[in-house]
């Protein structure tokens, strides 16, 4: 309350407050006009997609299952939904594991491990993307499932950032943990991971987020269209059958709607993640 | 021993704990890397190296770098990367200006009443509209009017959450779906912009016709004008604040390199005159180096070089773009009556070399003004000490007083990490908007470095030159990692 005040001196008047969620309504209303704008081409039909009229004569709702039958979107939407899931499950797991190690264990080298991993997260990922493409090929992965998940799911960015989260976590905790007998793995398991919750949280909604919309990998690696994530299936769409413009504005809000969705659930914790640290991208 | 025995037991418990980490790290980061970089030296070239032939790979040094620095499709690419990461500070100042509203807004509830009212009002009238015209001519002003309405109510009654949502949705959805969909917004012929543009261009070419002076000479004199106000407005900062340079050298040569190298490649791939480019480089130098010197302040005063440096940075980058338009502006007024005479068109924006880059940028600034960083911004403005402010109330400062003497410098640490992971973020963007958009043209106009990487790699297969440009690009992006490094607050950072 008081910082509001603080940033602006004058006294609210009404006419100012009124301006202000003016302006602010104005600047929403240009920020989800193209939204608008997609929704309402999904409903028209073909001839009338060139019309400069942003409404259609008649909603067609049916251009919507019109989409299943030109391209398998819920097979896209599918795979993208259980790559994204696999990559946050081992992410999340191995970087808790690994920041428990780099937080709470004394071992000799660990802090130059850590340096190594850290020295890492300034790596362009495209250093990496010629090599492990290579390495994808020997291994027989590529056009599989396995070779999207994998090189996405450990990451030095989850390490670091799970290891600050738990760095915050008093050490008392599992020093009375330990006179009550617990091993390192209860420690582990019954303390630190359910305090760190907030920061997996975050890291999980960042991973999940990332791997759902990522593109430059899975396009390189996968070559059947049945097996294409969403972003890639959306991209051979728009190669394949790009004139239909009402179809593919449907297949785009089928698209951007979970994601409005997912956002609308989560906000909170994915806003608290991004001031807390989660600064990626 | 005994010591000893702990100490390995200790080791094998934490390896333990890593060991599912550090196993796909290792095959995953650090393997690829060993290999990028011996891969960097080779001649590999999948045509002539794999399964099906094994011609022998040779080493040849520093050759492929060689060739890198003699390869013109290099240059090009550098410098549509870093032509496209002009946008960068359009979309920190939108990110500001957004925070700066919203923290205005929050909270503040004696506003309610008209605007409830207001909206109210809207939301009956489109109602009563919808009802006896139908969904014909009106209808969609109708829709629009039951929109702005909504989205009016909701923002009051939610104390300015929802504008936040609202501003964070298109850089949350982002990626390539909203691609193909500003792809289709940009469609010349069937795209909504254009559809917009026309009729203000055809009002635009008749006030040409009708007084092509106004523009021949105004425009010009009128830009010319704003950027000596530009720097008349820095030379009056440095006269008030004249006295030693605390932002240090480091600062000056920071954001004089930040302003003039870019500005002067810039200009001169646009093809302007070199005396255009060269004034224009001189001009900025000279604005950037005026801005460092600055002495201590009694409130909010830069604390050290680093931070000095930061905010030179984020100036000059601000600075950057805005006398390029302006020189634009310049050139382009004389030109516009001979262009106006037959009618002007809309821009082809994807299809056309000069505007294919503007046109992604201006999507780009769409889904960066309500990012991460206006959240950032948000964060760094309410924790701006509000003593400052009373201090500052005292002493009878302006509202452009109180942001430019508290809340920009407070901002510094905020404000230089952003730019910093914009710089670096842009380095290496730009593949997945040109992949689904433009396919890297017209003409290679927005293949950008790592578009580059992926041609190389994945489409001529030359393996070994691929990994030489992506070190060039780790090398350039290292340059400002350190920077962050050795000047970012830690508090912005960690």
């Amino acid at each position: 309350m008081s910082e509001t005040k603080s940033i602006s001196s004058k006294p609210p008047g009404a006419a100012r407050g009124l301006g202000l969620h003016g302006l602010l309504t104005l600047l929403s209303l240009g920020m989800i006009a193209p939204f608008v704008w997609m929704v309402l081409t999904s409903l028209k039909s073909l001839p009338e997609v060139g019309d400069a009229a942003w409404l259609p004569k008649h909603f067609l709702w049916g251009n919507y299952p019109e989409v299943f039958s030109v391209i398998p979107f819920l097979r896209f939407m599918a795979n993208s939904v259980v790559i994204a899931g696999w990559v946050t499950l081992l992410q999340v797991f191995t970087s808790a594991l690994a920041a428990f190690s780099f937080s709470r264990l004394q071992w000799p080298g660990r802090d130059r491990v850590f340096f190594l991993y850290l020295g890492t997260m300034m790596l362009p990922g495209l250093v990496m993307v010629i090599p492990n493409f290579q390495l994808m090929v020997r291994f027989g992965l590529v056009d599989s499932y396995l070779g999207l998940v994998l090189p996405a799911a450990f990451g030095a960015f989850g390490t670091f950032l799970l290891r600050q989260f738990m760095l915050g976590i008093p050490r008392s905790l599992d020093e009375a943990a330990e006179i009550d007998g617990a091993g390192k793995w209860r420690i582990f398991w019954d303390v630190v991971l359910p305090l760190s919750r907030p920061g997996l949280v975050t890291l999980a909604i960042f991973t999940f987020m990332g791997n759902f919309q990522s593109f430059f990998w899975p396009l390189v690696m996968m070559k059947t269209v049945d097996k294409f994530p969403l972003p890639v299936g959306l991209l051979f769409f728009d190669f394949e059958h790009g004139q239909a413009t009402h179809l593919l504005m449907a297949a785009v809000t089928m698209s951007v709607v979970p994601l409005i969705v997912i956002f609308a659930v989560l906000q909170k914790q994915l806003i608290r993640g991004i001031q807390v640290g989660g600064v990626k991208g | 021993m005994k010591h000893r025995e702990r100490t390995i037991r200790r080791w094998f418990t934490g390896m333990g704990f890593l060991l599912p980490s550090l196993l796909g790290f290792c095959a995953f980061t650090l393997v690829p890397l060993a290999l990028s970089f011996a891969m960097a030296f080779t001649d590999w070239d999948i045509m002539r190296h794999n399964q099906f032939r094994h011609e022998p790979l040779h080493f040849t040094g520093l050759e492929n770098f060689i060739r890198l620095f003699g390869d013109p499709q290099f240059w090009r690419d550098l410098g549509n990367t870093l032509f496209l990461m002009l946008g960068l500070p359009f979309a920190m100042a939108g990110s500001l200006a957004a925070a700066l509203l919203l923290t205005r807004v929050s909270h503040r509830r004696s506003a309610l009443r008209p605007a409830l009212v207001i909206a109210t009002l809207v939301l009956v009238a489109s109602g009563l509209v919808l009802l006896w015209g139908g969904m014909a001519e009106l209808g969609v002003w109708c829709l629009f009017g039951t929109l702005t309405a909504s989205v009016l109510l909701a923002g009051v009654l939610t104390g300015g959450t929802l504008y936040r949502t609202l501003f964070y949705l298109p850089s949350f959805t982002s990626g390539v779906a909203t691609y193909v969909l500003w792809k289709k917004l940009y469609n010349p012929h069937s795209g909504p912009i254009n559809f917009g543009l026309t009729p203000l261009l055809d009002r635009l070419a008749a006030a040409v016709r009708t007084s092509p002076g106004v523009f021949t000479y105004g425009l010009p004199v009128l830009c010319a004008g704003l950027a000596v106000g530009l720097v008349a407005w820095d030379v009056r900062r440095l006269r008030s604040r004249w006295s030693g340079s605390e932002a240090g050298l480091a600062a000056v040569v920071v954001g004089a390199v930040t302003l003039a190298v870019p500005l002067g490649l810039l200009l001169h791939w646009q093809g302007f005159s070199l005396l255009v480019t060269g004034s224009v480089v001189a001009v900025g130098a000279g604005v950037c180096i005026v801005t460092t010197v600055r002495r201590p302040r009694p409130w909010g005063r830069v604390r050290s070089a680093g931070e000095g440096a930061g905010i030179e940075i984020a100036l000059a980058l601000l600075l950057l773009p805005v006398l390029l338009m302006l020189a634009a502006g310049i050139q382009v007024g004389p030109a516009l009556p001979a262009l106006a005479a037959n009618g002007l068109e809309p821009p082809d924006w994807l299809g056309s070399y000069g505007w294919a880059k503007p046109a992604l940028m201006m999507m780009a600034l769409w889904a960066a003004i309500g990012s991460n960083n206006m959240i950032l911004y948000l964060a760094g403005l309410g924790s701006i000490s509000p003593e400052l402010y009373e201090a500052a109330d005292m002493d009878g400062a302006s509202p452009s007083q109180r942001f430019w003497h508290i809340t920009w410098p407070q901002l510094a640490p905020v404000t230089f990490f952003i730019a910093v992971m914009g710089i670096i973020n842009g380095m290496q963007g730009g593949f997945e908007v040109a992949r689904s958009m433009t396919a890297g043209g017209p003409a290679g106009a927005t293949t950008t470095l790592s578009y580059y990487i992926f041609s190389e790699g994945f489409e001529t297969g030359r393996l070994g030159y691929a990994s030489a440009i992506a070190w060039v690009l780790f090398a350039l992006v290292f340059i400002f990692s350190l920077l962050n490094f050795r000047f970012g607050n830690r508090d912005a950072n960690d």
